[in-house]
């Protein structure tokens, strides 16, 4: 899951000469060939830095962005803008899986031709591996979907205490592996794309250390790597394109930087100055001068890419603490709230849009519309009296966990929009600020959960089952912590219609199902959904093809080019 | 002045161990799990107990800080999966984040904010010095108000702002520099230079005032005193009081002071370096303190520590080479 970058450094503030923009500029692509792309360097400038380049470690959606250059994975995004982008594609396997047993087993076949970068055929057992040493505790932090998926694996620990590996993964010889599920997961080629599923060679693990250099399998290695510093890749001699269409590896070498500032970074790439002019950036969201110069049809206008990545940003309840155990009460803050507040909050209507649904707009998630409890675009506060006279609850007071910064869009500012609306329908809401690096363990947790917080949900890969499984479905509340289901809502209707539309393998059809059920659930008032994200990407001017997929909302490096 | 450094040796050894043992006292005994955000998103309670031990968190706090100090005199081997990491001594721990030595991480940075603090300093030292003596010799004249006023101005921006508007003015309008990016004094000086200028100027911007305001009060203060008074009446030249007695006074205070900025600057200038995209330790501080990283965090705070402590020694022995009349106790 990704969240939104930082979009506001205090010091921008000053310089801002307006926060909102407007207007509907997408990237450019002219005059790009993916033929006669190639060359060049690409300089990514980045906030954050990349702390681990394990596969095991990294936790991607859809493989990620850089990751992706140096990882081939059984299948992958499609990389294509829009909806359509918002598909899987195979990658080192010739298909997206064939299912048996119900969904419950999944094989794939390897391609022909495809090598690591030291020139060694990339095999079925490889690939295996790479699996099981995600599942080291020395090498945490990938998704979790494989404990949970694959058949009697949930204790495995990994191949250094357990060489003997997991008994789920087969690899009958060295261009076939099959997957056996412990239940049926329709969405296995969506998991697929993850960096988990990229080949490990047994014999170059160095465990922890193996991040040092990373055995290439894609069309880039590594030539330098200093941890939240500095990466330089450059051309992985055994990659061809010919095997691998979706990524065009344009530029001969990519230097990537961390550490910077978001507000310079989005100035360099305005300016264009030197080799700035050949950069572009994966995690600094435009910031608002930048936003007030966009939509207006100067220059910058040709420099921007805008995308969606789904995710939602919402209230949640906690339906065991009173009064957000009362339906009424919840319906009355439905009510209450004013989304044209909250996404002035996050940043303006360029960075974020008004959301009535959990499931975010995009229909590949099965987005159907609702608006159960309107609020027009400022509050109904007449509606949310009601409500609450309705409930028999007068003179309301609640406390609206947030977290202690703005830059996650949990902050302080969301958290004052939501008070201030509420105040108008009578509800007095005392804030909460939580440390942000602990505020996911204080919410995810039973015991410690407040009773109204503000939450964020990205899809870990476009479809509705991972937007709406941890959140809604009964059986993954865990008392210990680390739970996502915030309203601890267990109902056996729901937990079964999740297990009906997980095995089903046509998209089309789960995608219905995934809407719908959003849809009931949604007349329960469990959350508020506030707002959805827009992503907004400078990139310099020489960059060509930058043009986000419908996957994950941003540019897609692999695709890139800058001669 | 040997027994004086063993004794100041001793005290700084003695102030590090109290300042570890404070900083596993606060960060260890907090409500705050490192693991957590190590394990990840959607980490099961099962998963996140197998991460903290393998990161060793779940020992008692008592128990860490043993193998700390053990670590400290003797190095620390860590489990990496197929074999362990060694952590040669001293051994600071190991950064969860970065899967590195704190020890290697710090003197990866630590040449970073030296170079940092060091301009600036120089750049500070020079403005301020030269503020202040012009406000001094003029004093509640009009120079005097212009050059507080200014040097007030300077102290009252953020760092961020100076930052910033350096940063438009010399590298997006006038494009007489490159937006700043580190390169080791070692590989190419001129660069290295020239890509330190501007977060010099910001930092020294902030420096400058202090420097300046002290300065002018020293000036002020030994111009009145009798020597000097004797001085003139034996009609010495004033350039000559001015640069040899008064000046020499009124820089006493400053050699303490300047000795302790530039070690505070060495592992706190975050707002500088994160504005300038610097790797310094700063930066890497702010990094560690984001993602719970206390291994860092400490190591940080006790490099912060040693520098202050060794600064002081510092600022002693030149107080007394500056002032014969110090006696080093």
């Amino acid at each position: 899951m990704r969240r939104i970058a930082p979009v506001v450094m205090a010091g921008t503030l000053l310089l801002a000469a307006g926060c909102d923009g407007s207007g509907g500029a997408t990237s450019s692509s002219a005059a790009f060939d993916p033929a006669t792309c190639q060359g060049g360097t690409l300089a990514v400038l980045n906030q954050g830095g990349i702390s681990h380049l394990d596969p095991a470690r990294l936790y991607t959606s859809g493989g990620g962005n850089i990751p992706s250059l140096l990882f081939r994975t059984l299948t992958t995004r499609n990389r294509q803008p829009g909806e359509a982008g918002a598909k899987p594609a195979p990658d080192l396997a010739t298909d997206l899986g064939t299912p048996s047993d119900g969904a419950r087993t999944w094989t794939y076949k390897l391609r022909d031709g495809i090598f690591f970068e030291d020139g060694t055929p990339i095999t079925s057992a490889d690939i295996k591996y790479g699996i099981e040493r995600s599942f080291a505790p020395e090498l945490p932090g990938g998704a979790p979907y494989l404990r949970d998926w694959l058949q009697d694996a949930a204790d495995y620990q990994g191949p250094y205490k357990q060489p003997e590996g997991i008994k789920a993964i087969e690899t009958p010889d060295d261009k076939t592996i099959v997957f056996k599920l412990r239940k049926p997961e329709g969405d296995f080629p969506y998991l697929a794309t993850a960096t988990q599923f990229a080949p490990v060679p047994k014999a170059k693990d160095k465990g922890v250390g193996y991040e040092a250099h990373p055995i290439s399998s894609g069309p880039y290695m590594v030539e330098s790597y200093q941890p939240k510093k500095s990466l330089a890749l450059v051309r992985n001699p055994h990659w061809s394109g010919k095997i691998d269409s979706l990524r065009y590896a344009c530029p001969d070498r990519i230097e990537v930087t961390s550490g910077l500032d978001a507000a310079v970074i989005n100035q360099r790439l305005v300016s264009g100055a030197g080799p700035d002019a050949d950069a572009v950036t994966t995690d600094a969201v435009v910031g608002p001068e930048q936003l007030a110069q966009l939509g207006n049809g100067g220059p910058l206008d040709k420099q921007v890419a805008r995308g969606e990545f789904p995710a939602t940003y919402y209230l949640a309840f906690n339906t065991k603490k009173a009064p957000f155990d009362n339906e009424k009460v919840r319906e009355a803050i439905s009510y209450a709230v004013n989304r044209t507040s909250v996404v002035n909050a996050l940043g303006g209507s360029t960075v974020a849009g008004p959301s009535t649904t959990f499931l975010p707009p995009q229909k590949t998630l099965g987005h159907q519309p609702y608006d159960y409890f309107p609020a027009g675009d400022n509050g109904d506060p007449a509606k949310a009296k009601q409500a609450l006279a309705d409930a028999g609850v007068t003179n309301l007071t609640i406390e609206l966990a947030h977290e202690n910064d703005d830059s996650q869009g949990l902050g302080p500012k969301v958290a004052a929009a939501v008070q201030e609306a509420l105040k108008q329908a009578g509800i007095t809401v005392k804030l909460t600020a939580i440390d942000a690096a602990t505020y996911r363990d204080v919410t995810g947790k039973p015991a410690t959960q407040p009773g109204l917080s503000l939450q964020y949900w990205g899809a870990d890969w476009p479809s509705g089952g991972p937007f709406l499984i941890p959140i809604f479905d009964g059986r993954q509340i865990i008392k210990a912590g680390g739970n996502f289901n915030l309203a601890q809502y267990d109902d056996p209707a729901v937990n079964a219609e999740i297990d009906a539309i997980n095995a089903l393998t046509d998209q089309s059809q789960a995608q219905a199902r995934w809407g719908a059920l959003d849809a009931k659930i949604g007349k329960l008032a469990l959350t508020v959904p506030l707002a959805y994200e827009k992503d907004v990407y400078l990139f310099g001017k020489n960059v060509k093809n930058a043009v986000p997929d419908g996957w994950r909302g941003t540019y897609d490096l692999a695709r890139i080019s800058v001669k | 002045m040997i027994g004086y450094l063993v004794r100041r040796l001793g005290g700084a050894v003695l102030v590090l161990f109290g300042l570890s043992l404070l900083l596993y006292g606060l960060f260890y005994l907090a409500p705050s799990d490192p693991a957590i955000l190590t394990c990840g998103k959607g980490c099961t309670p099962d998963r996140l107990a197998e991460v903290r031990h393998a990161m060793g968190v779940d020992e008692p706090a008592a128990t860490q800080y043993a193998h700390f100090v053990r670590g400290l005199v003797g190095g620390r081997d860590y489990p990496a999966g197929p074999a362990t990491r060694h952590c040669p001594a001293p051994c600071l721990g190991y950064s969860f984040e970065t899967d590195q030595p704190v020890t290697r991480l710090l003197l990866d940075r630590l040449p970073v904010s030296a170079s940092l603090a060091l301009g600036a300093e120089v750049l500070a030292l020079t403005a301020g010095i030269g503020a202040g003596v012009l406000s001094g010799l003029h004093r509640y004249r009009w120079l005097d108000r212009i050059v507080n006023g200014l040097v007030l101005a300077g102290y009252a921006v953020p760092v961020f702002l100076v930052g910033l508007l350096l940063l438009l003015l010399f590298c997006v309008q006038l494009q007489w520099l490159p937006f700043p990016s580190y390169v080791p004094l070692t590989t190419d000086p001129l660069a290295w230079a020239q890509n330190l200028l501007l977060p010099w100027v910001a930092l020294a911007v902030i420096q400058t005032a202090a420097y300046a305001r002290l300065t002018r009060a020293g000036i002020q203060e030994t111009l009145a005193e009798e020597h000097i008074r004797t001085a003139r009446a034996y009609g010495l030249p004033e350039r000559r009081i001015i640069w040899r007695r008064a000046l020499r006074g009124a820089l006493l205070p400053l050699v303490t002071l300047t000795a302790i900025d530039l070690a505070a600057v060495m592992t706190s200038a975050v707002l500088t370096e994160t504005m300038f995209g610097l790797p310094g330790v700063g930066q890497l501080l702010v990094g560690a303190v984001n993602q719970i990283d206390l291994p860092v965090v400490v190591g940080v705070t006790l490099l912060a520590g040693l520098l202050i402590v060794a600064a002081n020694t510092v600022a002693d022995l030149l107080y007394r080479a500056v002032d014969p009349r110090v006696e080093l106790r």
